[in-house]
C-alpha cells in the first residue's frame, strides 16, 4: 500500500462538537470570570493587595533616660532580645498552631493563655507581637536553635529598662512592665500598643508621658511570613525626653543603708525616711525599706516570684514612705502648739503646768514621764514633750479648730506628686466622727471630748504618711508654706536642652503668724540643743549645725497603755533658712529617739560633710 | 520503519498541538521562574526528559497499546495501592511514592493508564448499552476510589469527568446518559460525608472564604487578590507582588495561575486560555482523525482529561470551583504530571499521524476493517 494522497476532512461527530461546545462554553465561563476580576473588582482586590503587603509598624521612640540631680544615670536601656510572634505566619492548621504555641510557651515562660491573649489582641496579624521581652542569652540561644522549626516566631533585639542599685531606688524608680488587657484598653487611644510596655510604678509610671517620647511609624512591605522586605514611607520616632531627679544618688545610698541598719538594730522589719529641701520641696532622698528588685518585672515576672513578693510579710512593695499611714504621735505637738498661740489660748511667755497625769470626764490622760516635770513654756513643752501640756492646750483651742490646723498643715490630703500612690491619711473631728457613725450605723455618735486630748498628742484616729510629715515640718521650717512634694529637678530633651526646671509649688501659707511659728520652732531648737531637748543623740553626737527636731512615739494598734510605738523622727537645719529637713519613720520601732534619731543623726551627719557635692551645681 | 515511511509520518505532523504545548511549557517555566529558582529548576529537567519522550510517543504506534491495556489497568491500580501502603504523607495527603530515589506520584500517571484501559474497552465494542455502562463503572470506580481516598479529589474529579466523557463520546445512548448524570447528580448532597475533613472544609470555605480569613479561606482569598491585582495589562513578569512574596500559597503548583494572572494580567490569561482552547480542539480534531474507534477515544479522552484539569485548576484560581489539589497541565510544577501530560499529548499526535489517508484514486479504495479503520503497515 502506498503511502500519500490527501489529508481527510476529520469526522466530526455529533457528540464531538457537543464536547466542542461545553469546552467553548466552560472557557468562556472563566474568561467572564476573569474580566470580573481583573477589571471590574481591580481596584478594589489591587487595594486588598496592598493591605495584605503594606503594613504600619510602629517605630518605638527610645525611652528617656532617668539621671540623679547630677547626672549619675539611675535607668539603662541595656540591649535584650525580645521574643515576637507573627501571627499570620503561624501554620494555618489549629492543630498544628496550637503544638507550636505550646512549644513557644514552653521555650519562653510565657503561659499558654496569655499568649492566646495577647496574640487574639493583635491589630494587624502580619505584624510581630512582642510576647516576651529581657529574653536572657541562653534562652536566646535555645529558641534561636529551633526557630526553623518555628514558623512565625523571631527573635529580636530591643532595649530592656535595667536598673542598678535597686535596693536604694526601687520604689523611687519603679519599673516599666507589660500592658495588661485593662491597661491596653485605657491607653489604646494614647497610640499604645498591646504588647507594648509602660511605667507601671515609680518615676516610671508617674513620669511615662515624659519618658516615652513619641513613637514613629513606617509603612512596610512584608512577605507572607511577615519578614519586612523594603519600607515605603514613614515617620521617625522622638526619643523621650530624660529626666533628672532632685535625688542625690551618694545620699539616697547613705540614707537607704543608715534606715535598713537601723530597721535591723531595732530588730523590726520596715521603716522609710525622706530628706527634703524645706525651701523649694524636693527630695534628696526618698527610701521605704524593704524594696524589691524592679529588674524582675521588666524582665516579665513569674507568677511564683510574684507570689513571694506579694505574701512577704514585709510587704516589699509597698511603698511606706508615700502611702504608709501611721499615727504621728509627738511629732504632731507643733500644730497642737501652732494652734494653742494662734488661737490665743496660750502665748510665748505663758506657763502650764507638765503633770504625771491629769483627769478628765473621769478618765486619766497620762504623760509618757510618769512624773509632774513643773511648770514650763511652750517651748520647753516641745522639747520635752510634755503630753499633759498639750492635752490641756488641746481641749481649750477644741477639735474642730484643731483639725483644722492640722489640715493646713497638709494633714488629711495626699500630696500631688510624681510618683503614683501618695494617700491622704486621716484627721479625724466631730463631723467625721458623725459621719463615721452614719456609715456604720451606730447609735452613740458624739465626738468623746477626750478624743480631742489625745489628738493633741498625735494620737486619736489621726493618720500621715512620712511624705506628708515631710512636707508639715519643711512648712514648719520654711516659715509657714505649705509646698508640693517632688523629686524632679530638671527635665531635658534629647538634645540635652532643658525642658523644664523644677521650681517651689507652694500649696497653700499656713494660717499661723511668723511670730507664733518662730515660736514653734524655737521649741524645736531646744530639742535639738536644751539639755533637756528628747534629740540628745544629736548632743551626744557632737553634732556641730543647728537646728530644730521633734521626737514621736506613736502608740497603735488599739487604745490603752503598753501598745506597741511607732518610732518617728523629724528634723530640720540649720536654724535660719533651713536647707534640709528630715522625716525617719521606723514602723514598729518603739520610742523616737532609740530607733528613729540614731538613723536621722547619721543622716544629717552624712549631709553636712558632703554638702558641698550636694549642693553642686 | 522505511525510511520513506518515517518521512511521510512526519509530515502528517500535527505542528500546532506541538507549537501549543511548546507555547504553555514556555509560560509555564516563566511563571516558575518568577517565583521559585528550585522549583523551575526541577520543571527544566521535566521538560528535558519530558521532550525525547513525547516525541517517542508521537513515533509510538497508539495501536499497539490496545492489547497492553490490561496490563496498563493492573499497573495503574498496583501504583494506587502501593501509595495506600508506603505512600509520603503531605498536606494531610498521601500521594507520593519513591522509585529508585525519584518522587513518583501515582495518581498523575495512573490518568493516562486509565484513560488507555477504558479506551480499549470501548473500542472493542460497537454500541454501548446498559451492559458495557456497568463494566465501565466497575473498571472506573477502583481507581476513582483509591484516589479519592489518598485523599485527591482532583484526580478523582478528572476520573470522574473521563468516564462520563468516554461514555458520552463512545455513543452510549442518552437514557443511559441520563441515567448516569442523574446518579452523579443524586450523589451530590451525600458527597459532603464522604469527604474528608479538611475537603469538607474546603467546600465550606469555597461557599463562604471570609469564614477563615487566615486558615482555610486564606488561599481562596489571595489566590484571588493576586488575579485581580493583575489586571488588564498585569503587573509585568517577575513583578507580580503577592506572588513574588509569597502570599500566593502553592504558588508553583495549585495556584501557579493567579501567579500568572498577576504578572500578565487579563491579556495574558486569555491567551493562556486560547492556548488551552487550541490544544484542547487540536486533540479532538485528532480524535475526528483517527483510523479507529481506540485512536478517537484516546485522542477524545485526552482532551476531556486535559480541558477537565484546566477548568477545575483556573476555576478554583479564579473561585468559580471548589479547592482540589489539581495540577494545571504544562504551567504547574510537577514531574509526574509533566512528564504524563507529554507522553498523553505525543500519543494523541501518534492518533493523529496514524490518520486514514484519501487515495487519489477512488478505484485504489483500501476494504474497510469490521470496525471502519484501515489498518496501516507501520
Amino acid at each position: 500500500m502506498e503511502l500519500g494522497g490527501q489529508a481527510p476532512k476529520p469526522r466530526w461527530n455529533p457528540r464531538l462538537v457537543a464536547g466542542g461546545l461545553i469546552v467553548l462554553l466552560a472557557v468562556s465561563a472563566l474568561a467572564v470570570r476573569l474580566v470580573q476580576l481583573q477589571v471590574g473588582e481591580y481596584q478594589q482586590l489591587a487595594a486588598m493587595g496592598v493591605q495584605t503587603r503594606v503594613h504600619r509598624v510602629v517605630v518605638e521612640a527610645d525611652r528617656g533616660v532617668v539621671y540623679d540631680r547630677h547626672g549619675v544615670q539611675l535607668v539603662v536601656n541595656a540591649p535584650a532580645w525580645a521574643l515576637r510572634v507573627v501571627p499570620a505566619a503561624l501554620p494555618r492548621d489549629t492543630a498544628a498552631r496550637q503544638s507550636e504555641l505550646a512549644r513557644v510557651a514552653l521555650l519562653s515562660g510565657v503561659p499558654e493563655p496569655v499568649l492566646d491573649d495577647l496574640l487574639s489582641r493583635a491589630p494587624d496579624l502580619y505584624l510581630p507581637v512582642t510576647v516576651k521581652t529581657g529574653v536572657g542569652p541562653e534562652q536566646a540561644q535555645a529558641i534561636s536553635e529551633r526557630l526553623p522549626e518555628l514558623p512565625g516566631v523571631e527573635l529580636d533585639q530591643t532595649p530592656v529598662r535595667t536598673y542598678a542599685d535597686w535596693q536604694d531606688f526601687g520604689h523611687v524608680l519603679g519599673y516599666t512592665n507589660r500592658l495588661n488587657a485593662d491597661e491596653y484598653a485605657r491607653l489604646k487611644s494614647l497610640g499604645y500598643l498591646p504588647d507594648d510596655t509602660a511605667g507601671k510604678a515609680g518615676v516610671e509610671a508617674g513620669l511615662e508621658s515624659i519618658l516615652r517620647g513619641r513613637n514613629g511609624w513606617a509603612d512596610v512591605e512584608t512577605n507572607a511570613a511577615g519578614l519586612a522586605v523594603r519600607t515605603v514611607a514613614g515617620v521617625a520616632p522622638t526619643a523621650g525626653d530624660s529626666v533628672y531627679l532632685s535625688i542625690d544618688a551618694s545620699l539616697q545610698k547613705a540614707v537607704g543603708q543608715y534606715l535598713r541598719e537601723g530597721i535591723l538594730a531595732a530588730g523590726v522589719r520596715a521603716g522609710a525616711a525622706i530628706v527634703v529641701d524645706p525651701r523649694d520641696g524636693q527630695l534628696l532622698a526618698l527610701v521605704s525599706a524593704p524594696t524589691y528588685d524592679p529588674n524582675q518585672f521588666t524582665a516579665g515576672i513569674s507568677a511564683a516570684a510574684y507570689q513571694r513578693l506579694l505574701q512577704d510579710p514585709a510587704k516589699p512593695l509597698f511603698d511606706r514612705a508615700l502611702a504608709g499611714l501611721y499615727p504621728p504621735g509627738s511629732t504632731f505637738k507643733m500644730i497642737t502648739a501652732a494652734a494653742g498661740l494662734q488661737e490665743g489660748k496660750i502665748s510665748a511667755g505663758s506657763v502650764l503646768p507638765c503633770p504625771a497625769s491629769i483627769s478628765y470626764g473621769g478618765w486619766t490622760y497620762r504623760n509618757w514621764a510618769g512624773y509632774d516635770m513643773g511648770p514650763m513654756t511652750v517651748e520647753k513643752a516641745i522639747a520635752v514633750s510634755c503630753d499633759t501640756f498639750f492635752y490641756r492646750v488641746a481641749d481649750s483651742v477644741g477639735d474642730m479648730s484643731l483639725a483644722g490646723y492640722a489640715r493646713a498643715f497638709g494633714y488629711g490630703t495626699a500630696p500631688s506628686f510624681e510618683i503614683p500612690g501618695p494617700q491622704a491619711g486621716l484627721v479625724p473631728d466631730e463631723a467625721w466622727k458623725a459621719q463615721q457613725c452614719q456609715q456604720s450605723g451606730a447609735t452613740d455618735c458624739r465626738w468623746n471630748p477626750g478624743e480631742t486630748l489625745t489628738m493633741g498628742i498625735g494620737q486619736s484616729a489621726l493618720l500621715a504618711s512620712p511624705l506628708i510629715q515631710a512636707m508639715y515640718v519643711s512648712a514648719v521650717a520654711n516659715g509657714g508654706t505649705l509646698l508640693q512634694p517632688t523629686v524632679v529637678s530638671q527635665v531635658r530633651a534629647p538634645n540635652g536642652q532643658v525642658v523644664s526646671a523644677a521650681h517651689a509649688t507652694p500649696v497653700s501659707t499656713v494660717p499661723v503668724s511668723p511670730e507664733n511659728l518662730s515660736v514653734v520652732r524655737e521649741g524645736m531648737r531646744q530639742c535639738l540643743q536644751a539639755s533637756y531637748g528628747t534629740g540628745f543623740l544629736f548632743r551626744n553626737d557632737k553634732f556641730q549645725h543647728d537646728g530644730g527636731c521633734k521626737t514621736g512615739s506613736a502608740q497603735f494598734g488599739g487604745s490603752g497603755t503598753d501598745l506597741p510605738l511607732h518610732a518617728w523622727f523629724t528634723f530640720f537645719s540649720p536654724y535660719d533658712n533651713p536647707e534640709i529637713a528630715i522625716v525617719v519613720l521606723v514602723e514598729g520601732g518603739g520610742e523616737g529617739h532609740d530607733t528613729a534619731e540614731p538613723i536621722a543623726v547619721k543622716i544629717a551627719d552624712y549631709y553636712y560633710s558632703h554638702r558641698a557635692q550636694i549642693r553642686a551645681a | 520503519m522505511p525510511r520513506s515511511t518515517a518521512a511521510a509520518l512526519l509530515r502528517r505532523v500535527d505542528p500546532p498541538q506541538a507549537l501549543t504545548v511548546a507555547a504553555l511549557l514556555v509560560l509555564g517555566l516563566m511563571t516558575l521562574y518568577s517565583t521559585s529558582g528550585h522549583d523551575f529548576a526541577a520543571q527544566l529537567s521535566g521538560v528535558a526528559l519530558g521532550l525525547p519522550l513525547y516525541l517517542a510517543s508521537a513515533a509510538f504506534d497508539y495501536r499497539r497499546l490496545q492489547a497492553a491495556a490490561p496490563f496498563l489497568y493492573g499497573l495503574a491500580l498496583l501504583l494506587l495501592l502501593t501509595v495506600e501502603v508506603a505512600g509520603h504523607t503531605a498536606y494531610g495527603a498521601q500521594r507520593w511514592i519513591r522509585v529508585a530515589g525519584i518522587q513518583v506520584e501515582p495518581s498523575e500517571i495512573s490518568k493516562l493508564l486509565v484513560l488507555l484501559a477504558l479506551a480499549a474497552f470501548l473500542a472493542r465494542r460497537e454500541r454501548v448499552g446498559r451492559r458495557e455502562v456497568l463494566i465501565l463503572a466497575a473498571l472506573g470506580l477502583p481507581p476513582t476510589l483509591l484516589v479519592l481516598f489518598q485523599p485527591d479529589l482532583g484526580t478523582a474529579t478528572v476520573f470522574a469527568a473521563l468516564l462520563l466523557g468516554l461514555l458520552f463520546l463512545a455513543g452510549a445512548p442518552r437514557l443511559v446518559l441520563g441515567a448516569v448524570l442523574a446518579g452523579v447528580l443524586a450523589a451530590v448532597p451525600v458527597a459532603p460525608h464522604l469527604l474528608h475533613g479538611y475537603q469538607r472544609q474546603r467546600l465550606e470555605i469555597f461557599l463562604d472564604p471570609s469564614r477563615d480569613p487566615l486558615g482555610a479561606g486564606y488561599n481562596l482569598i489571595q489566590a484571588r487578590i493576586a488575579v485581580g491585582s493583575g489586571g488588564i495589562l498585569g503587573q509585568g513578569w517577575l513583578h507580580g507582588l503577592q506572588g513574588q512574596l509569597g502570599y500566593v500559597p502553592e504558588r508553583t503548583s495549585d495556584f501557579i495561575f493567579a501567579v500568572y494572572a498577576e504578572e500578565f494580567g487579563l491579556l495574558g490569561c486569555l491567551l493562556l486560555l486560547a492556548l488551552f482552547t487550541v490544544l484542547v480542539y487540536r486533540m479532538g480534531r485528532a480524535a475526528a482523525l483517527a483510523p479507529d474507534r481506540f485512536g478517537f477515544l484516546l485522542g477524545a479522552g485526552a482532551a476531556v482529561i486535559v480541558f477537565t484539569q484546566v477548568v477545575q485548576n483556573v476555576g478554583m484560581n479564579v473561585g468559580l470551583t471548589p479547592i482540589a489539589g489539581i495540577p494545571l497541565p504544562f504551567i504547574s510544577h510537577g514531574r509526574s504530571a509533566l512528564l504524563t501530560d507529554l507522553v498523553l499529548l505525543g500519543l494523541v499526535q501518534s492518533v493523529a499521524l496514524r490518520r486514514r489517508l484519501v487515495t487519489v484514486k477512488p478505484e485504489s479504495r483500501i476494504p474497510l476493517t469490521e470496525s471502519g479503520t484501515v489498518r496501516l503497515p507501520v
